[in-house]
């Protein structure tokens, strides 16, 4: 057997350059969580079935179970860490609160990633649209109505 | 009482949960940390006959390998004690544990676990209910005689818990019928499903351990790491971080000693993740499969003479907390209407699958698909309209019960007119739309439970609390529970929870018992310190304290709005004297009494405290060349008392709703003929995705309930999951022409329906 | 185990010469190896960065698909969209918006999927597939690639280059359709492909339908030229196309479906791809993905 051979790899992480030394097969959401610090971002499957860890890999939506951490090297990875503005929340972050889009918790890291990712494409989506922009991360809590809703009144620019 | 607070609700945990800084608890590390796997029985039945840890403990980097041997000899289990820590000699089901190990990595200690030998023999694989029962069927548990159990558990060979119903004359009522209607639904069974899978984290300092876990049930993981391990309640503390769901799968007591034991062997923390795929083989915590045989008599006017019913339920291998489920299903067969003759057996039936436990709801939706679903067929054998025939026979107000309780002031009726009033009931629709209504109850779950509350120097609350917050909101909720008791707002108070060496006792996230037993306790321990206030500025603005009046943040003399001090001050005064503390449980209501039926096997739950009734009206869409099925529309009424978060009242509905859908059309384990699950991942255990969700309108029936909680509120969480599954079946019905009998009604099972 | 990132199409053959394996999104790859489907390879070279084969290009030959185009890129690209339809109806269905926007059509074509949804288009569009090797380049049409279930005719070290679709011809539409369980998140348990190409007095000119999940690889059905050419696309058509496509297929029972509900389905979902190919080859608009037309697929 041949000994495993680690990569030193730089990751950009919400902007900042986290060194890490890992091996070739590691996926990215272990090395946010254990190597980089970031544990905002959740694991529910390993296999692309529930979006718990949806980050964004420059801007797109990607499950970090199913990603290998040595492909993001050079790629701006978004997790939910990076998405307040300063010390303020984003209004979708502000939305699902006010909209009872939050209940356990666990899906909403993910939800927001790719509600972020849909809004950046398509600043005012219908219903439908946010529905199959969200279609990839399971929520067990609350049939998913007020988290919709907390995208719609992002949209509409309230909060 | 109407809440005096503002409907407007941010959770207290909302920001954490939101930003990403929320520690849940796969999310903790310790110094030190190892990591925990399990090795599995992997068969569904089978003598061991031998197990071997040596090459496993000579993997460099393992620290221990536990089996049965290296724990006490301890049976438990809340009805049965047929279980323990690890398989001893034999196994029964595939996700038993047989060892566990402890190692310097996930991927060392899952190599280690791989590298244990074990050997079997076969036994027979017992995965059929009704076969189970027969005279002749091998034994799942060939020693359940010598098992302890609960004093009313009713047991016969692979029969783990028989209940009856009885009540009139069922055979003379029957006789009495002008049409009798039989009919047999199938349910597969399911799982809770939480997005965040469960982990535990366990430490020892000296000879007390803490143990972080994602349970529903801090006090009664407690429980069960104390008597397994045999140590004392107050050297074992259990804290839960945030929890990302249960639904009832993180309710027992599942792994906390598992790896307690480790992290004592190996003197080290010790951190559990499971897999989703141990989420779904392994916890004794899943929807039971049923077979549910119903026969109802009814006169041509369309009022119900008798029903009897039989009902299987598929236990698993151990019986977890469902010892009571066989008389909360003969309940929930004879349904709440009025039945003047009524007869139920139904059997909790050891197989070698998964063992079964509360899940949402336990056994209501299944039931209550297949009794609603009967109902439909009965109502068309008088040639009645379903919504008629049940407005008529329906128990409301004052009506006795079938199994004896005259009921006070209650809202099914309400709910029957708001719910299709919702959805447009009665509307003509495109040949491949139809209306389906359902209705179903719960009752409110009357247990002790316990809170502190303080207010400190500065006038800040905290309420220390036994409860433990699973997403519902329930325990966000007892702030303004507190808030109105004391004239604060909520934001005045933070919650100190989920921990059991801080706060005193509480059932847990379970029974959608948290606003109901300790909100009471909540409100008692806040009307302490309210008392304590009171007295405190009475003493301040010289005047009696009882015609002083606590709100917005101050007190005053009634009638005298100027003569007032605010809270924060009279705080400050109590800072230095007696200070500002309450503790509150409040005696829980007890049963309400039942009046001529008897019950075999009568584990409390043939009478209902504070019973929660609901309709669901849904319209679906058929496509009738596939049998593919989509929900477009819910109105869903609902009797739960006061509503006192609505924002959260809404959401525990909708999201009810949705695992409801889920279940009726594409949630069901399927078994090999081994009795292993073959579908143990969410690719093809298929949750409903927010593309599938259907418009969901809600009205809450609100009436003042005798025997209900704080402010007249009832149980809430569970009761939403009840009906969906059965409403749909009868929107479906009408498609398809005729009920489809299995559960979930798949598409391909739709479409053999309309083959046939 | 090693991983190398290779900038060039040169450096990434240099790679698989020497025993490497590509990732492009690596889904298939990660998620297979936590399975235990297969173990990952002891060499990894990264090929998501040769931008020069994420192109989709028109040529006078027709269209040359990269085969690193994404899922999310193929079902927004306007000549897929409004020539190469079912293409675009396929991508549009695959998982969730971050699987297709990992998910490449390469990957997809070279995993060899019987369920993938790509494959039922790619064939009726008699696409062939352009692989690479340090010892040079060749075509492979798909079904001379695609040798069972998971397992394909290349050499370990020959690159997926790109998909090369033939020109369409005037009065030419497709479409995709599958059986879905719920609307999102599905693996397809039976689906359909269809080109229909119409002579100008409206009837069939050319019918090519191909079948996702009901065989060992994704599979034509034979025979519709001889008998549909000359008929309008009618009743009569679409009961034919169903019977062949039943016919032909040769389902397995598994945990999704039976083999007898498969059989029926997936004559369902080649009339249905037949009918949505034929209204657009007459010019119709229906919308991206076409299964949102019926059943389950439906919006509210």
């Amino acid at each position: 057997m041949s000994m495993p051979i680690k990569l030193s790899i730089d990751l950009n992480v919400n902007g900042v350059d986290y060194p890490v030394t890992i091996e070739p097969g590691r996926n990215l959401v272990s090395v946010l969580r254990s190597e980089v610090g970031l544990t905002g971002t959740k694991e529910g499957c390993d296999d692309c079935e529930c979006g718990a860890c949806m980050v964004l890999l420059d801007g797109q939506p990607v499950n970090s179970c199913s990603y290998l951490a040595a492909q993001a090297q050079g790629r701006a990875i978004t997790t939910v860490e990076g998405v307040m503005r300063g010390a303020e929340m984003h209004p979708l972050q502000r939305n699902l609160l006010e909209a009872g889009g939050v209940q356990c918790g666990f899906c909403t890291p993910g939800m927001i990633m790719s509600a972020t990712a849909l809004l950046a494409r398509n600043p005012s989506p219908t219903e439908e649209e946010i529905r199959i922009g969200l279609s990839g991360n399971l929520c067990r809590c609350t049939g998913y109505a007020k988290i919709v809703a907390a995208v719609q009144a992002t949209a509409a620019g309230r909060y | 009482m109407t809440p005096t607070t503002q409907p407007r609700f941010v959770r207290a945990d909302g920001p954490d949960k939101v930003t990403g800084s929320g520690r849940y608890t796969a999310d903790l590390t310790l110094t030190g940390m190892l990591a925990a796997k399990f090795r599995y029985a992997d068969v569904s039945h089978a003598r061991i006959t031998k197990l071997d840890t040596t090459a496993a403990l000579a993997i460099p980097g393992v620290f221990a390998v536990l089996t049965a041997a290296d724990v006490p000899d301890v049976h438990f289990g809340p009805f049965v004690a047929d279980r323990t820590l690890f398989a001893r000699d034999v196994v029964r089901f595939e996700g038993e544990v047989v060892a566990a190990v402890a190692a310097i990595t996930p991927e060392v200690a899952q190599r280690a676990a791989d590298a244990i030998v074990v050997e079997y023999e076969a036994l027979p694989v017992i995965t059929d209910i009704e076969d189970a029962l027969g005279a002749g069927s091998p034994l799942v548990h060939t020693g359940w005689s010598d098992y302890g159990a609960a004093d009313p558990v009713v047991r016969d060979r692979n029969d783990a818990s028989f209940s009856s119903i009885t009540k009139g004359d069922v055979d003379a009522g029957l006789a009495e019928a002008d049409h009798i209607v039989e009919s047999r639904y199938v349910a597969d069974g399911c799982h809770a499903a939480p997005i965040e899978p469960r982990a535990v984290l366990a430490q020892w300092e000296g000879d007390k351990v803490t143990i972080w876990t994602s349970t529903q049930v801090p006090f009664d993981a407690r429980a069960g790491v104390c008597e397994t391990l045999e140590l004392p309640a107050n050297r074992v503390r259990i804290i839960v971080a945030h929890l990302g769901g249960g639904f009832g799968g993180k309710c027992g007591f599942h792994y906390e000693a598992h790896v307690a034991a480790l992290a004592k062997a190996t003197k080290r923390p010790v951190r559990l993740l499971f897999s989703r795929r141990e989420e779904f083989l392994a916890p004794d915590r899943r929807r039971e499969g049923m077979v549910i045989d119903i026969t109802t008599g009814v006169r041509n006017d369309g009022t119900i003479t008798a029903r009897k019913a039989w009902i299987a339920i598929d236990n698993g291998a151990y019986t977890a907390d469902a010892g009571f489920f066989p008389q909360l299903a003969a309940m929930h067969v004879a349904g709440p209407y009025k039945i003047p003759n009524v007869h139920v057996d139904a059997h909790l039936v050891y197989t070698n699958h998964q063992p079964s436990g509360s899940v949402r709801a336990p056994t209501a939706p299944q039931t209550c698909w297949a009794l609603e679903s009967h109902t439909d067929e009965v109502a068309a054998a008088v040639g009645m309209d379903p919504v008629a025939f049940r407005r008529l026979n329906a128990v409301d107000t004052g009506a006795v019960g079938p199994s004896g309780q005259t009921y006070g002031e209650i809202g099914v009726q309400q709910c029957i007119e708001e719910a299709t009033k919702l959805v447009g009931y009665g509307q003509t629709l495109p040949d491949d739309e139809a209306i389906g209504v359902a209705i179903g109850w719960w009752p409110s779950f009357a247990v002790p439970s316990g809170a502190y509350l303080k207010l400190d120097g500065d006038g800040s609350g905290q309420i220390i609390t036994g409860a433990q917050e699973c997403g519902t909101g329930a325990v966000m909720t007892l702030r303004q529970l507190a808030a109105d008791e004391l004239g604060m707002d909520p934001e005045n108070f933070e919650l100190v929870y989920q921990d059991t060496s801080v706060a005193p006792y509480d059932m847990g996230a379970t029974g959608s018992q948290t606003l109901f037993n300790n909100g009471r306790a909540v409100v008692a321990a806040a009307g302490q310190v309210a008392e304590q206030l009171r007295k405190l500025a009475a003493e301040f603005l010289e005047a009696a304290p009882g015609d002083i009046v606590l709100a917005d943040g101050h007190a005053h003399v009634a009638g005298s709005p100027s003569s007032t001090v605010s809270i924060a001050e009279l705080a400050g005064i109590a800072a230095g004297g007696e200070l500002l503390i309450g503790h509150g449980s409040g005696a829980p209501p007890a049963a309400p009494p039942l009046a001529g039926s008897s019950c075999v096997g009568d584990l409390g739950m043939a009478s209902f405290v504070a019973p929660q009734f609901s309709c669901h009206a849904v319209r679906v869409r058929l496509d009738r060349d596939t049998g593919v099925v989509r929900v477009l529309e819910v109105g869903a009424a609902h009797d739960s008392g006061t509503i006192i978060n609505e924002l959260g009242a809404l959401g525990q509905v909708e999201g009810g709703v949705m695992m409801g859908v889920g279940q009726a059309l594409t949630e069901g384990t399927q078994y090999d003929d081994q009795g292993r699950q073959r579908n143990a991942g969410l690719l093809e255990y298929k949750l409903q995705t927010c593309a599938d969700t259907p418009v969901i309108r809600t009205h809450f029936v609100q009436i003042n309930t005798p025997d209900a909680g704080p402010r007249g509120a009832k149980g809430l969480a569970e009761a939403p999951n009840v009906a969906t599954a059965a409403a749909i079946s009868n929107a479906l019905a009408k498609l398809v022409g005729k009920p489809v009998r299995r559960l979930p009604m798949t598409a391909e099972r739709v479409w053999e329906a309309m083959q046939s | 185990m090693s991983f190398t990132i290779a900038t060039s199409i040169e450096d990434a053959l240099a790679a698989l010469a020497a025993g490497a394996r590509p990732v492009a999104g690596g889904s298939d790859l990660v998620v297979g190896a936590r399975h235990g489907k297969a173990p990952l390879p002891d060499s990894i070279v990264a090929i998501d960065r040769l931008s020069e084969l994420s192109t989709i290009t028109l040529t006078d030959d027709g269209l040359r698909i990269g085969a690193l185009a994404t899922h999310a890129a193929m079902m927004l690209d306007a000549t897929i969209v409004a020539s190469y339809s079912a293409l675009a109806d396929a991508s549009a269905l695959v998982g969730s918006p971050a699987t297709r926007n990992v998910g490449t059509l390469g990957g997809n074509v070279m995993n060899a999927s019987p369920a993938m949804d790509t494959g039922a288009p790619l064939l009726v569009f008699g696409a062939m597939v352009e692989l690479r090797s340090t010892s040079g380049t060749r075509s492979v049409s798909l079904p001379d690639l695609w040798v069972g279930p998971g397992s394909t005719s290349a050499a370990a070290d020959e690159l997926c280059i790109a998909l090369v679709l033939a020109k369409r011809p005037a009065r030419s539409g497709s479409a995709y359709v599958r059986l879905e369980y719920r609307r999102a998140m599905e693996i397809a348990v039976v689906g359909a492909a269809a080109s229909v190409t119409l002579n100008d007095d409206g009837t069939a000119g050319h019918v090519a339908v191909a079948l996702t999940a009901v065989a060992p690889t994704i599979v034509a059905v034979g025979g519709l030229d001889a008998a549909l050419i000359g008929r309008p696309v009618d009743e009569d058509t679409l009961a034919a196309v169903a019977r062949a496509a039943a016919e032909q297929s040769a389902p397995i029972s598994d945990l999704r479906a039976s083999d007898s509900y498969r059989r029926h389905c997936v004559g369902v979902m080649a009339r249905r791809a037949v009918e949505a190919a034929g209204r657009r080859a007459g010019g119709e608009a229906i919308a991206i993905p076409v299964n949102r037309a019926y059943g389950i697929g439906a919006s509210r």
